[in-house]
This record gives C-alpha cells, sequence and structure tokens, in this order.
C-alpha cells in the first residue's frame, strides 16, 4: 500500500474506532419486542413458523403484535398463554372473518354479504385464504391474481374485475402521492385526504365484490369523483406554476436593480 | 414639490436638517479602501426590518393558542392573500439572516476589526448573534407542528444538563414539566415583545458604537496593518480623505441589499422547503414521536457536540469555553496586527474553528 493509501485506512480505522466508542448500547430487547416473539424465536418448527413472517407484514409494521389478535399477556412468559389472561389461540375455520373483523369491521362485513362469504364453511375461501395469516401485507389489487383465484375456480370473471379496478387503483395511488408531496409544501390538504379516504374506502369495499356489472358501475362512480379531485390538484399545480413564473420577474427585478445600481456606482469618481 | 420644499424649509430652520444631513450623509467620510464586506452592516440591518414587517403581519392571523396555532398557520398559508409570502419571507428571511449575521462576524473577525478600542463593538455583536438564535429558537415553536413541539423539547431538554439550576431552568423555560401550551405561551411572549427588545436596544447601542468609534479601515492595500489606537484618551477615527458615506457607500449598501433580496426571492419562490422537512406541516403530536427530529442548521454543531460527548454537562461544557472564548476574543488576542495573512496563529486557529463547526454541522444533519 502506498502512503497516501495507508493514511487514508488509518484515518478510516481511527474514524470507525471512534465511531464504535461513541455508539449508544443497544438496548438488550428491542422496542415493542413481547415476550410471545422472544420465546417463539427461540423454538423450531410450527411453533416459529409465524414469527419471521409476522415480523415483515403490515400488522408488524403499525405495530399489531400477537396479542392483538391471539390475546394473552404480552409481558409475562408464564401466563402469556393463559386464557385467564385473554389467550385466544388460533381461530376455528368458519371463525376466522369474525377473528379478524374484530378490528377490520367493515371489511368483514362486505366479505360476509359476498359470495366468497356466503360459502363459509362449505369450502369457501376464508381472509387467510387470499390475505395469509402471518405474512399479511397492504392489500392491493395484486391479490386478485391467478394463482389464488384458480386454487377454487376459474380466474375470467376475476380478471374482468381486477381490469375494472386497476385505474381506479392507479388513480388513486397518483393521487395520494400528489396529496403527499402537496402536503410537504404547506397546502392544506386535510380536506383533500378526507375526500380521497372516503373514495379509497368505497373502492376497497368492492374487493370482496364478485358481481362484474356492480364492480363496473361502482368503479366508473369512483372515477368521477377521483377525476374532480384531481382538477383541484391540478389547480393548486397551476398555482404553484403561477408563483414560479412571479418569482422569475422579482428575482430578475432586483438583480437588475443591483446591476443598475453597479453602473451609478462605477460613475463616482471616488 | 414645492408643498415638499415648504415641509423641509420648516423642519430646516427649526431642527437644522441642512447640518444633519451633511453630517451624516456627505460629510460623513469612510475608509478609501473599503469593500462590500462592510455592506453587511446593512444588509443585516434591511434583513431585520423585513422581520419585523413580516412578523408583524403574520401576527395579524396568527394565533398564539396550542389548539389553534397550526391551523392559523395552515390558513395563513393557504386562505390569506399573499400569506405564503409574508411567512417564507419570515422563515426563510431568519436563516439567511443568521447566514449574514455569522458572515458579517467573521468578516470582522479577518480584517481585525474586533480589536480595541472596538471591544463593546464586538460583545454587542456576539450578543446580538445569541439573541438572534434565541429569537429564531422560541419562534420555531409558534407554528405547533410536529418538528417545532419535538425540536423544542430537546432544545429545552439541553439545559437540563447544567448542574444544580437545569432541571429549574427545563421547567422555567417550559413552564412545566413539559412542552405544552404553556411553553407555547412563554415562546412567543420571548418572541415578539422580550427578544426584539433586547435585538433593537443591542442594534442601538450597536450603531452608536460604530458612529462615535468610527469605521475601521480594512487591513488590505496598506502599507501600516497595524492598529493605529494609542490608548491615552478617547479619539473619534476618522477618515478625511475617504469617501461619502451617501452617495457613494449608500449605493454600495444598496446593490448588496439587492443581492441579498434576490436571493431571498429565489430560495421562497422555488424551493423555500430546504428550511422545512415534511414534520414541519404536521400538526404537533406530544404522544407520537417522529423518527429524525434535528434543529436548524446553525444549532446543528450545538446539537453534534452534545451527541459526541459522553455526558451532555461535558458538551454543553465545551459549547460554553468555545462561546465563552469567542466573547472575549478581543481581550484575549491584544496584538497590533491587523492583516490576517500577517497573523499565522488567528489564521489557523480561525480556519480550523470554522472546519470544526462545518464539520459538526454536516455530521449533525447526516447523524
Amino acid at each position: 500500500m502506498n502512503l497516501p493509501g495507508k493514511l487514508i485506512y488509518g484515518w478510516k480505522a481511527i474514524v470507525v474506532v471512534i465511531m464504535a466508542t461513541l455508539a449508544p448500547v443497544a438496548p438488550a430487547m428491542a422496542q415493542g419486542e413481547t415476550v410471545c416473539v422472544q420465546c417463539h424465536s427461540t423454538q423450531s418448527g410450527r411453533a416459529l413458523k409465524p414469527v419471521k413472517p409476522w415480523q415483515g407484514s403490515i400488522h408488524a409494521e403499525n405495530g399489531i403484535s400477537c396479542h392483538n389478535c391471539h390475546g394473552g399477556d404480552p409481558k409475562d412468559a408464564a401466563n402469556a398463554m393463559n386464557p385467564e389472561r385473554g389467550f385466544l389461540g388460533a381461530p376455528r375455520e368458519t371463525g376466522i372473518p369474525a377473528f379478524c373483523g374484530r378490528c377490520h369491521i367493515g371489511i368483514k362485513g362486505d366479505f360476509i354479504t359476498s359470495a366468497h362469504g356466503r360459502a363459509l364453511g362449505q369450502g369457501g375461501p376464508t381472509c387467510v385464504t387470499c390475505h395469509g395469516s402471518h405474512e399479511i401485507r397492504k392489500a392491493t389489487l395484486d391479490l386478485i391474481n391467478e394463482k389464488s383465484c384458480t386454487q377454487c375456480h376459474s380466474y375470467d370473471r376475476a380478471r374482468t374485475i381486477r381490469q375494472a379496478m386497476e385505474q381506479t387503483e392507479n388513480t388513486l395511488s397518483s393521487l395520494a402521492g400528489r396529496l403527499e408531496s402537496f402536503k410537504g409544501q404547506g397546502v392544506d390538504t386535510l380536506p383533500l385526504e378526507k375526500r380521497l379516504f372516503s373514495q379509497r374506502n368505497r373502492y376497497r369495499s368492492l374487493f370482496h365484490e364478485v358481481d362484474t356489472v356492480k364492480v363496473k358501475d361502482e368503479s366508473a362512480k369512483i372515477a368521477l369523483e377521483l377525476t374532480a379531485l384531481k382538477t383541484v390538484l391540478d389547480k393548486i399545480d397551476s398555482e404553484h406554476r403561477q408563483r414560479r413564473i412571479i418569482g422569475v420577474f422579482a428575482v430578475a427585478a432586483t438583480l437588475l436593480a443591483a446591476l443598475l445600481l453597479l453602473l451609478l456606482r462605477r460613475t463616482y469618481s471616488r | 414639490m414645492p408643498f415638499l420644499k415648504k415641509i423641509y424649509r420648516w423642519l430646516n430652520v427649526r431642527i437644522g436638517a441642512d447640518e444633519i444631513l451633511e453630517q451624516e450623509l456627505t460629510g460623513y467620510r469612510l475608509p478609501a479602501n473599503i469593500n462590500g464586506w462592510y455592506s453587511l452592516g446593512s444588509v443585516l440591518l434591511f434583513a431585520l426590518a423585513l422581520q419585523v414587517v413580516s412578523g408583524i403581519l403574520l401576527l395579524v392571523y396568527y394565533v398564539p393558542d396550542a389548539d389553534k396555532a397550526f391551523a392559523s398557520v395552515t390558513a395563513i398559508m393557504n386562505q390569506v392573500p399573499f400569506g405564503w409570502l409574508i411567512r417564507m419571507c419570515h422563515a426563510v428571511g431568519s436563516n439567511l439572516m443568521v447566514l449574514v449575521l455569522i458572515l458579517h462576524m467573521l468578516s470582522v473577525l479577518f480584517m481585525g476589526s474586533y480589536k480595541r478600542p472596538r471591544e463593546l463593538s464586538w460583545l454587542s455583536g456576539f450578543m446580538l448573534l445569541n439573541l438572534v438564535m434565541a429569537i429564531s429558537l422560541t419562534g420555531y415553536l409558534l407554528p405547533w407542528s410536529q418538528l417545532s413541539f419535538w425540536a423544542t423539547t430537546v432544545a429545552t431538554n439541553s439545559f437540563g444538563a447544567i448542574p444544580v439550576v437545569g432541571g429549574f431552568l427545563v421547567e422555567f423555560l417550559r413552564g412545566g414539566k413539559l412542552v405544552g401550551p404553556q411553553t407555547l405561551g412563554r415562546f412567543f411572549a420571548l418572541h415578539v415583545a422580550l427578544i426584539p427588545l433586547g435585538i433593537g436596544a443591542l442594534v442601538g447601542l450597536h450603531l452608536f458604537l460604530l458612529k462615535r468609534v468610527g469605521v475601521s479601515a480594512p487591513p488590505f492595500g496598506l502599507s501600516d496593518t497595524g492598529n493605529q489606537w494609542q490608548g491615552d484618551r478617547y479619539r473619534y477615527e476618522d477618515h478625511p480623505d475617504g469617501i461619502p458615506f451617501f452617495p457613494n457607500f449608500v449605493v454600495k449598501d444598496l446593490i448588496s441589499i439587492c443581492l441579498y433580496l434576490a436571493f431571498l426571492l429565489l430560495v421562497v419562490f422555488f424551493n423555500p422547503f430546504i428550511f422545512f422537512p415534511k414534520d414541519a406541516f404536521i400538526p404537533a403530536n406530544p404522544f407520537q414521536t417522529p423518527a429524525h427530529i434535528k434543529p436548524e442548521w446553525y444549532f446543528l454543531a450545538n446539537y453534534q457536540t452534545l451527541k459526541i460527548f459522553p455526558s451532555e454537562l461535558l458538551g454543553l461544557t465545551a459549547q460554553g469555553v468555545a462561546m465563552t472564548f469567542l466573547a472575549l476574543l478581543p481581550f484575549i488576542d491584544r496584538g497590533r496586527e491587523r492583516h490576517p495573512l500577517k497573523r499565522p496563529l488567528f489564521l489557523a486557529c480561525s480556519i480550523g474553528g470554522i472546519a470544526v463547526w462545518i464539520g459538526l454541522t454536516i455530521w449533525g444533519h447526516y447523524s
């Protein structure tokens, strides 16, 4: 190694040592970790199986831990699975919609009244058939896919439904992104967010609908509302563009004034 | 016009306006080799005036109540005609004012203008820097956003490291154990009344000293770059062969002010959000700590210093020592020489100090 290389290497080593010395000591137990996760992580087979999928799930991302669904005491290892502490365990197949529906109340209603829900206990799907039990991700249109749907029936109708909803999904994502960007610029997005939230809920309620005509009709109505929302956002964009044009003139005017003053200054003898 | 002339004449025969104008403008001479750095004082006065005017306009609509503050700022940004422009000018202006203030101090430092007999000018300027930082800190809380709430929590927490009085000081600043509505009331009073009064008084003193002691000539382009002060009696440092303040230097000041304004408008119209992270537009929530709360850029070095020392007390002590050294510099550096290149020790220490400050600021930003 040449001298500059050695010096750089030496500096890097010093920086690493300093950083290591100054780094805060990692806590023994990560914040929010329950005895359920601690214990199940050390086990093998079926008992270990839920841990990793849950850790990568939207539930974990939002702080929904084992005890929020399965009950029990997440702070007391000895009584964690004690029914007296509210431990419920895993639900039976027919009990799954009610189990998940304790939190997802509206969705439960949509499911129960759908063709899927009506076939509950008669070979029909439950929540976990499409969403999984522990590896639950944010619900998107991707859940309607050939692999999942053909477990029970052909994909034809599902494909039609998905195509009808795709445009709405894209518009919703695009509007959400634009709103987020406006929010970061101090725009009062709250009323617009509420409007979008309401349309997203309306759209989500179609997720469990299998009537293609209804899905198409409802998607068209949502699209109309979203177009109105887009018009509002376009107007804000246009205002921001106007501001920038005014800005160009304002900056140019002050720079021109500086230039004229500089020329005036040159006319003075001293 | 004849009417205005009549008013002027009316005034002139009563207060001698002609004499004042001659004495303070055309007859007021500045060093012939004066440079653009000397305009920074005028730029700062302009920036301060802009802050006062925009601040008063904001006061018309701002509500200093924890339940209404965020909504009132949102209304200023979205409903009040040109409210966004006024708020952005105020917020961006406060950042630029600190920047220009630092540049002004650096120019004084490198040109040796802080040396005797200008110790009081330096001290008053140094106190102004601290008050401007204090007014920025107190103003930071007023929008009552997540950023303001948590940045104030972090900033006031650090006072707790001071031995004996630390706990009392934190509670005194917050008006309670935690940052809350009572803190907003205190910071609002400090921001719009007490600190502006202090700044006004110190600006007055600073200008009085400037007029009383005289402007120091830059050490560049002169054969003798030593300090001419003899110390036996009061002498006004005049420059009979210098340039008149009006119109020559006033025009120079105006050029600098225009350039400052152009830069301010550039940031305000095109990217004011370099000073506004996303948390600045989310209402304060005492129950939800954002992941990466950082203070404003000019406090990042202090913030990082507190982090790198094993205890906050040591960090505070280090900052206290550095600030005391800077405040007392004219009493410590008593050499006659003013040219920076003829003061190698000073030059090395200054550049080293600035490099450490910039390094800590960058480290604080990315840490």
